[in-house]
């Protein structure tokens, strides 16, 4: 799995052309993501307060004029980088959460509707077309008008509606590997079901999960900022990306800087995962046989 | 020879170009002047006895009048009655109509057309609608000749004159709504206004146009388009961008972006609307007088109005403005002591750290900072605030109707009356519809007694008395009395701007 085949189709030229850009893409990916992860991580010592901190004596300070406030300050005079690195906590808390959820719950039930197919098979499948039928944002604005807002029920909603791509995945990868001769043999073992499913269907079946996996988690962090955007995330006091844009929105003629810095931040970690789940992509499927 | 050609060719060619320049001219010389406006939200009907919306005020001032005028500097004057006098002690007002004056369908304004606009608003077709409970204290109207009529009172209604001037009280033609019905008449209504309705297209706008036969002048323009425009950050890009010439409801947050526009002014007036927060008095910690007394006084409301709302606002003392009949100048509010409030929060044994909540509507942008502001404070004093939103609607009819609220909710209310009764009675009468907590026998007998008496000094007192006593209980945390705010394009003119958002189209002109 791990050293690189090369592809015979490919020209020598693109081959190398290839391996420079996957080079970059890992390494700029990489710096990307590890950067705001480590940020994030030591959110609370970097910006102990977590960025509410309201001053109104210095509302709208502009960016770059002070080191206490080096991007600038919101109209409540918050901390605009103290902002964008605690909000990037929400982000990629929804982010990882909601992604992992569904990965887990897809993929379990991806391998046993594809290994036993049957009723269970079909009535799953068909439950899933119908889901992956229903825009997100208008199934999150019905549901987040009945219960209310909140992060926890954005990561409910997305696991909810997010597990389907990952069944499907799994799925088809299953109905193709059962026939293979590994698996042949284990069931002539008499290897029970449920091993054979983990043991030798899943890791098999692996390589595509990972790569949808990132991008899901750059996906969802685009889709955590929307909701917040549109009021139904984050509540009001909680740093978040989506929730600093909102905010922004009606001052962006006066002050740039509250809504710009949040957006690049969202940007460049959208890029990040992007650009990881591109190489990975290249890393665990080097014939291209997923594209 | 060919030169000669080339330059006839040419000349042809210009002369052509220019005659049909010209006649391309010739009808925008002719073409009607459209007065473009926006506002925030759609009164949802027309017909003036189903609503109770300030979004109603700015497009049926323009269409309706009524007996009373209350223009921009909120003096009352004869409107389509030319004057009114107390007769009986008291129990009768007679009222002198004006002669001459029709609606927009060609109906005659008479005596005739008063009673029946009180007998549909105090009958079962205003029983429909929320206006019918500001005006029962007419017991009935009474035609004396075609130009006479005179209110026979139940009880004595001080604020009658004023009320008369607007809302439910405006004038409506009995034959029209008799002809084509009450829903068509919510759709497309007729008044005695300078401008009469073309469409109305709910959640999308209303197109009004000039009455050729209105009794008081002219109106500039032709038209006037008003859009509903409920996206705050939409509608001041359509201002700046020229797409409307004068947009109501600016959010303060939009206030320096429309001030650094060379192509729009900024106009502010002092308005009816106050914005406070108001207490749980019956549940959780704040049903303690000590606890809300704390809050109180752990919130600096000079600084909110001064740096968040840029001066936009006067802060209050009480549920009113500095305008409002019944204002105290006197009550001063509980000043900023974050030390005293700490103490009292601490007798009232209320732990650091305990978590409160405050519900808002979540389409304010304004409140959602000053909400934001007020935890940053509650949270000086030890006590965290966490912040609901809710939808509009839900927020006003489920959330404050059925008290579901946490401790702190808020609240705005425009009495555009500018008479405190109207706001004290909502809020602290027992079971009023948006008083979901406050049961007070001595608020009862005060604001009810003050509805008998047309005694200005007594019925000031009584509201003062009112007020002062909403303060030492710490009913609310008055916050300030916000200024109606209008973005006007350069082009228009003559635009005088109403305190009480009803703004009137007639005298503006477009460059």
């Amino acid at each position: 799995m791990t050293d690189t085949l090369q592809n015979p189709r490919l020209s020598r030229f693109t081959r190398f052309r290839q391996s420079r850009f996957a080079k970059f893409e890992f390494i700029a990916g990489s710096a990307l993501t590890s950067m705001l992860a480590l940020l994030v991580l030591f959110a609370d010592i970097l910006f102990p307060g977590g960025g509410t901190a309201v001053n109104l004596l210095e509302r709208l300070s502009e960016p770059f004029q002070s080191g206490a406030h080096l991007l600038g300050t919101d109209p409540l005079g918050r901390d605009i980088l103290a902002r964008i690195v605690h909000g990037g906590r929400i982000s990629l808390t929804v982010g990882l959460l909601s992604a992992l959820g569904s990965v887990t719950l897809g993929t379990v039930i991806g391998l046993y509707a594809g290994y036993y197919r049957g009723f269970l098979d079909s009535f799953v499948m068909r439950f899933a077309d119908v889901q992956l039928a229903l825009p997100f944002i208008l199934l999150a604005i019905t549901v987040i008008a009945i219960v209310g807002p909140g992060i926890d029920r954005i990561i409910i909603l997305m696991i909810v509606s997010q597990w389907v791509q990952y069944a499907r995945l799994v799925r088809g990868s299953v109905l193709s590997l059962r026939q293979r001769e590994f698996v042949q043999a284990a069931v002539s073992y008499g290897l029970p079901n449920r091993k054979i499913i983990f043991r030798h269907i899943l890791p098999n079946a692996m390589g595509p999960l990972i790569i949808l996996l990132t991008l899901n988690v750059a996906n969802n962090i685009l889709l955590e900022s929307s909701l917040t955007f549109l009021g139904l995330g984050a509540d009001p006091q909680t740093p978040s990306w989506g929730g600093m844009l909102s905010e922004g929105r009606s001052y962006i003629q006066t002050a740039w800087w509250i809504t710009v810095f949040p957006g690049i931040a969202i940007m460049l970690t959208v890029l990040g995962l992007n650009l990881l789940g591109d190489w990975l992509r290249d890393e665990l499927d080097p014939l291209g046989k997923t594209r | 020879m060919t030169i000669r050609q080339t330059f006839l060719a040419k000349a042809a060619l210009r002369s052509a170009l220019l005659v049909s320049c010209l006649a391309m001219a010739a009808p925008a010389f002719a073409q009607n002047t459209t007065l473009n406006v926006a506002q925030q939200q759609d009164p949802q009907n027309l017909d003036p006895i189903d609503t109770f919306r300030l979004s109603w005020g700015s497009i049926g001032s323009n269409i309706f009048e009524s007996l009373v005028f209350r223009g921009e500097d909120l003096e009352l004057r004869p409107g389509l009655a030319t004057g009114w006098e107390f007769l009986d002690d008291e129990t009768r007002i007679r009222f002198t109509l004006r002669e001459g004056v029709v609606f927009h369908d060609g109906e005659p304004f008479n005596a005739e057309a008063v009673k029946y606009t009180f007998d549909r608003l105090l009958g079962a077709e205003g029983s429909k609608g929320p206006q019918r409970s500001n005006y029962t204290s007419i017991r009935e109207v009474v035609v004396v000749d075609e130009y006479t009529v005179d209110f026979l009172m139940q009880r004595p209604d001080p604020v009658l004159i004023t009320k008369l001037a607007g809302y439910g009280a405006m004038i409506v033609p009995p034959k029209y709504i008799q002809d084509v019905g009450e829903d068509a008449f919510d759709m497309k209504p007729v008044g005695t206004g300078p401008f009469q309705v073309v469409e109305y297209t709910p959640t999308v706008g209303v197109k009004l146009a000039k009455f050729d036969n209105y009794w008081n002048g002219e109106a500039e323009v032709d038209e006037v388009n008003i859009r509903f425009i409920p996206e705050d950050a939409t509608r001041i890009a359509e201002l700046l961008s020229g797409g409307v010439d004068i947009s109501m409801n600016i959010p303060t947050p939009s206030v320096e972006t429309i001030k650094q526009n060379p192509n729009v002014d900024l106009v502010a007036v002092d308005g009816p609307t106050v914005v406070l927060t108001r207490f749980n008095t019956a549940h959780g910690i704040t049903a303690d007088p000590r606890v809300r007394k704390a809050i109180t006084m752990a919130v600096d409301r000079n600084t909110i109005v001064q740096a968040l709302l840029g001066g936009l606002a006067s802060p209050i003392s009480s549920a009113q403005g500095v305008k409002s009949f019944g204002n105290d100048p006197e009550l001063e509010g509980y000043p900023y002591d974050p030390e005293a409030a700490k103490a009292l929060l601490a007798e009232a044994g209320v732990a650091t750290g305990t978590e409160i909540t405050l519900d808002m509507p979540s389409n304010d942008d304004t409140f959602r900072e000053v909400a934001q502001v007020i935890a940053a404070y509650l949270e000086q004093v030890g006590l965290k605030v966490n912040i609901r939103t809710h939808e509009q609607g839900v927020y006003f009819n489920d959330i404050i109707e059925n008290g579901k609220t946490g401790e702190i909710y808020y609240y705005g209310w425009g009495g555009w009356t500018f008479d405190f009764d109207n706001t004290a009675y909502i809020l602290y009468h027992t079971g009023e519809r948006f008083n979901p907590y406050v049961s007070d026998a001595k608020l009862d007998e005060l604001l009810d007694a003050q509805r008998q008496t047309y005694d200005r000094d007594v019925r000031e007192v009584a509201l003062q008395e009112v007020a002062r006593y909403a303060h030492e209980q710490a009913l609310d945390l008055p916050l300030y009395n916000t200024s109606t705010i209008y973005g006007v394009s350069t082009r228009v003119e003559g635009f005088d701007p109403a305190p009480d958002d009803r703004a009137r189209y007639m005298n503006v002109t477009l460059k």
